[in-house]
């Protein structure tokens, strides 16, 4: 078999299959993005609460999510995950092993990670808004929730775009290590193909350009939403 | 209660930990009148001004605006409101510009002055644009309506933040040290905005450090030091030759 | 709680810490070493050089640490010169492939850090030491380095606590490093909490430890300020 054949569209070609399998890890990326979205708000507002023990759950969160391993938490849910599902199916009279499906536990997994970093840019973002905005939203007899969501939140999002666009980043190459729960995601998939056709050497440069495109790509994308969003900014802050 | 009060301040005391730093202050705005606070930094005449509108609590006293009392509670021997939403309408009916404009950066010209009207006090957008296009008009910036704050010089960002204020149609206006943080070049096209506006019958508070805006201006001067009123009276008064001797020094110092 | 188990298991998992502890150790090293060398060339006059240097810090921040690893350990044992050559003995060990991948992929990112923190250095106080009559090496040693390198070491700590967590993947080629052992306990007992809860705990010890020590180093290096400076965001920083 010919280099063109293995790469190409063709019936022994692994072209089509690796494009498909990059479209899964944008979407386990995505998925993970937006569960660590919502985890990343409710922990910054437990970080940045009056509560003591709010602030401590948060701070315990963001630690464990940041310093262990993403290979470590992958295990954890997913085997973890599956034997909770065991259990409730077991429950409900179902014997026999039940699964986490693959692409839930990666996406959750990585979620959960990403929900810790977010949660420092969601809360760096908010320490950023200068207090001064904030009283003149109060002095104008704005409502708490008015003011949450008139003030905080947009400038919070502005704010938050390049930190964001980091975790994005991170969470891309995570989404890689989601491959051991056997997800055919684009490191799954070039792993396979590297070992179906022996050329180890190819199929990983290949599979390492695909995703030098996805980041690339992504990296574009996120400065061209930080140039949007700063448009109320002075040129030179714009720029930074 | 005299229905032409529009402010009354009674006894106001307000401490930061063991520092008390308003010891017992009162005052009464009518209809119209436009008060001078005046006093050295650390006498306390911002921290008054925030008690006002509730963006400190004081410890005691009383507040009315328009003949309405701000309802306290005791907790553990501090005052505080009874209802928010009460603070919130009182609030919004008090003007308040602050030294650093604080305009809302990811807001307009326009978005800023029309904020408060559309959300708050929840009025047809269509009618709150035409309000905003006329103030932006009186105030001189009508041509920066879509511009960003950050795009303004700071004598424009604090006639837009008058022009914000205003859109409220306050009752009072508080005014935290407007020129303080303004390049001096930039000082008169504030000071300009504010003597239409009291001429206009404006009840406002200022506290400054524009001697001029006192003693021309205004039609009554308090003088604060220490955390009391060392004297009040017309600019006349407080500025011809019985003033007190404290207040003497303090103007001395400006070379006034 | 079962706390014969949980002892069990930590003293299982501590027989591998020496592991994950050499892996950190070599690669954190030798990346070191390999980033000075980047950086050198990045901010050089040489065009090629510079050139060379942009694609090794864009190749290796922007593809997962995972399939650069497999690329070493799979890949490069397909070509006959390597294989025939002096260095096959040690390429062909796991725990070799493993650090070359680590120190490799940490240089890219440890690169773009000094990078950061050579551009915070103020041209006032080059001009500074040139008016004094330094120039070269001379330059470099005495003023550009250490100032550089207190500027990056905020965002430096963050990637060797990074490094840390990176060491995890040498168990996908077989090194048999905390996190390997603690997915074979997993998959052995089933029990999956438990095993979580030692593993992460050694973890979070060590970036304790590591935390610790560049927070001293950092209050070694600024005393000549008078509040301490404000940390760097947590996330890698973009890339470039």
């Amino acid at each position: 078999m010919t280099f063109i054949e293995m790469l190409g569209f063709g019936q022994k070609g692994w072209a089509g299959l690796l494009l498909g399998a990059a479209l899964l890890t944008i979407c386990v990326t995505a998925t993970a993005l937006v569960i660590g979205a919502c985890l990343g708000a409710v922990v910054a507002s437990a970080k940045l609460s009056g509560s003591r023990s709010l602030r401590l759950i948060g701070h315990v969160y963001t630690t464990v999510f940041r310093g262990v391993p993403e290979l470590l938490i992958i295990y954890v849910i997913y085997f973890g995950g599956s034997a909770a599902v065991t259990a409730v199916g077991s429950f409900l009279g179902y014997t026999g092993f039940l699964g986490l499906p693959s692409f839930v536990a990666g996406a959750l997994a990585v979620g959960m990670i990403s929900g810790a970093y977010q949660a420092e840019v969601y809360r760096g973002a908010f320490l950023a808004i200068s207090r001064g905005e904030l009283e003149a939203a109060q002095a104008i007899g704005m409502a708490k929730g008015l003011r949450f969501r008139r003030i905080i939140m947009p400038q919070v999002v502005r704010l938050a775009i390049p930190g964001i666009g980091n975790v994005w980043q991170l969470s891309l190459k995570d989404s890689a290590l989601v491959s051991v729960t056997g997800l055919a995601e684009l490191m799954r998939t070039t792993q396979i193909a590297a070992g179906s056709t022996r050329q180890y050497f190819l199929f990983f440069i290949i599979g390492g350009c695909l995703y030098l495109v996805l980041t690339s790509l992504s990296d574009r994308v996120f400065q061209r939403a930080e140039r949007r969003a700063n448009r109320s900014m002075p040129a030179s802050m714009g720029q930074a | 209660m005299a229905s032409a009060n529009r402010l009354l301040v009674r006894n106001i005391r307000k401490s930061f930990g063991t520092h008390e730093v308003l010891k017992g202050i009162s005052l009464e705005a009518r209809d119209g009148d436009v008060i001078s606070i005046l006093g050295a930094s650390g006498s306390g005449k911002s921290t008054f001004l925030r008690c006002i509108n509730l963006l400190e609590i004081a410890n005691e006293g009383e507040i009315w605006v328009d003949g309405e009392q701000i309802q306290m509670t005791r907790h553990h021997g501090q005052n505080r409101p009874q209802s928010q939403k009460q603070v919130d309408r009182i609030r919004s009916e008090l003007g308040m510009v602050f030294q650093s404009f604080n305009l809302w950066s990811h807001m307009t010209i326009l978005e800023n002055i029309i904020e408060g009207p559309v959300h708050v006090l929840k009025r047809p957008k269509a009618d709150c644009i035409a309000e905003a296009e006329a103030l932006l008009e009186k105030v001189g910036i009508a041509d920066k309506r879509h511009a960003y704050p950050a795009h303004l010089s700071g004598g424009q960002q604090q006639r837009a933040a008058i022009a914000r204020s205003l859109a409220m149609k306050p009752k009072v206006m508080l005014f935290d040290e407007p020129t303080s943080a303004l390049d001096p070049e930039l000082v008169g096209e504030v000071l300009r905005v504010m003597r239409a506006l009291a001429e206009e019958g404006m009840t406002m508070l200022v506290v400054t450090h524009e001697m001029s805006f006192a003693r021309d201006v205004s039609n009554r001067v308090i003088f604060m030091r220490q955390g009391v009123i060392d004297s009040d009276g017309a600019p006349q008064d407080m500025f011809g030759s019985n003033a007190s001797p404290a207040f003497r020094q303090f103007i001395g110092n400006f070379g006034a | 709680m079962d706390f014969p188990f949980l002892l069990q298991t930590m003293k299982t998992l501590l027989a591998a810490l020496p592991m994950t502890l050499a892996l950190f150790l070599l690669s954190v090293s030798c990346g070191l070493v390999l980033a000075l060398l980047i950086v050198w060339m990045r901010v050089g006059g040489n065009a090629v050089a510079r050139n060379f240097a942009k694609g090794y810090i864009f190749v290796f921040r922007g593809s997962p640490l995972l399939i650069q690893m497999f690329l070493i350990f799979y890949g490069l044992g397909q070509f006959g010169f390597i294989r025939y050559s002096f260095l096959w003995p040690a390429l062909r060990e796991p725990f070799v492939c493993a650090v070359l991948a680590l120190a490799l992929c940490t240089a890219g990112y440890t690169a773009e850090i000094f990078r950061g923190g050579l551009r915070a250095v103020s041209p006032r106080e080059i001009e500074a030491a040139r008016a004094i009559g330094m120039s070269g090496g001379l330059l470099v040693r005495r003023i550009l380095a250490p100032i550089a390198f207190r500027h990056a070491l905020p965002a430096y700590s963050t990637e060797v606590v990074m490094m840390v967590k990176s060491t995890a993947l040498a168990s996908l080629v077989t090194v048999w490093e905390v996190t390997g052992v603690a997915q074979r306990l997993i998959s052995q007992t089933y029990r999956t909490m438990e095993v979580f809860l030692c593993a992460a705990l050694i973890y979070l010890v060590l970036n304790f430890i590591i935390l610790q020590a560049f927070a001293a180093l950092e209050r070694r290096l600024s005393r000549h300020r008078d509040t301490a400076p404000r940390p760097l965001p947590n996330a890698k920083p973009q890339i470039a």
